[in-house]
């Protein structure tokens, strides 16, 4: 059976996108914007930070049982690179979202009340939803 | 996994090191995820402007690439979904009604590239690829101009393969269709 699509390819690239190229200057463009807003830490995924505020709003819990707990959660976001999520407990708590403890040669975290205050904003309805998280993740990101 | 893919394993959270890669990944696929957001956008302009976000995008996730696809269907993926919500924003909206408007306004039509690309014989498939539904647009672009597999379109739209099958089996059907019609009012 003959397929239309079948130089579709060839017929493309001497038409609609004959000499369509991503410039120098757009290219450029885009390394300005990056040394621009060189925000040392990427944008963590809301559900990630979430899911470490739940893990230890009961009971403190150290780093990597924090990670064993993400892992049975199936976020599998520090998998293999465990480093980050100290980045990011350690900026939790810089931004007073966490505390921690030390106990023999393990540190314990714990929420603070305004970490609390941040999960229950998540779990209330979504327009709240929504500006609890969006301040939570611009803390985080700068 | 390629050389590229463990060196941004290894990258980790070095920034300059992420430079190098975007630098790297722009040099590889600027082009490509240009003609993607092209084929989304119909726009040259606006596509220019989505692939300079979609590679600040990568940028930022560099981080969370976690090797269970390869950095290609990674990004495309990134791209493909950073084209879908730019057509779902309430500007890119504004927009489509403000260019309708034109419709009914004997003047030049603001569709300049669609008309040049409809007058000329050669573009008649070129036209008639680029009018399909969303759809099935982007999932004939990915295999017959990206010569993706299938398995990996699935990856990257995050729709099942028989539906992906379905799709171009459709999108030949609405293509016949359009390029009939196309020889008989030319005929």
């Amino acid at each position: 059976m003959h397929d239309p699509f079948n130089n579709l390819k060839q017929v493309m690239k001497e038409t609609v996108f004959k000499d369509v190229s991503f410039s120098d200057e757009r290219k450029n463009a885009v390394k300005e914007t990056i040394n621009q807003n060189p925000s040392p830490f990427h944008s963590w995924k809301i559900e990630t930070i979430i899911a470490i505020l739940v893990a230890i709003q009961h009971t403190p819990m150290h780093g990597y049982a924090i990670s064993t707990h993400l892992f049975q959660k199936n976020d599998l976001i520090f998998q293999n690179k465990e480093g980050e999520l100290y980045t990011l407990l350690h900026l939790l708590e810089n931004k007073s979202i966490l505390t921690s403890k030390w106990d023999g040669d393990k540190k314990y975290y714990t929420l603070t009340s305004k970490g609390k205050k941040h999960l229950a904003g998540y779990r209330q309805d979504n327009v709240k939803r929504d500006l609890s998280l969006k301040q939570l993740i611009e803390e985080v990101s700068f | 996994m390629n050389e590229l893919e463990q060196w941004v394993a290894r990258a980790e959270n070095d920034v300059d090191e992420r430079e190098h890669i975007i630098d790297q990944l722009m040099h590889d696929y600027g082009d490509a995820i240009l003609h993607l957001a092209y084929t989304y956008v119909k726009n040259r302009a606006t596509a220019e402007d989505l692939t300079q976000e979609i590679f600040i995008k990568i940028y930022e996730k560099l981080p969370q690439f976690n090797r269970k696809a390869t950095i290609k269907t990674w990004i495309y993926r990134i791209a493909s979904n950073h084209c879908k919500d730019y057509l779902r924003s309430w500007h890119y909206r504004k927009i489509t009604i403000n260019n309708k408007i034109w419709d009914y306004i004997p003047c030049q039509s603001p569709y300049v590239e669609d008309e040049i690309m409809r007058k000329s014989e050669g573009h008649s498939l070129t036209y008639a690829v680029t009018n399909l539904p969303i759809k099935y647009r982007e999932i004939v672009f990915l295999h017959y101009y990206e010569e993706l597999p299938l398995v990996e379109i699935s990856k990257i739209t995050n729709v099942n393969m028989n539906t992906i099958k379905t799709r171009l089996k459709r999108a030949k059907e609405l293509l016949k269709d359009k390029l009939l019609k196309e020889g008989l009012k030319n005929a």
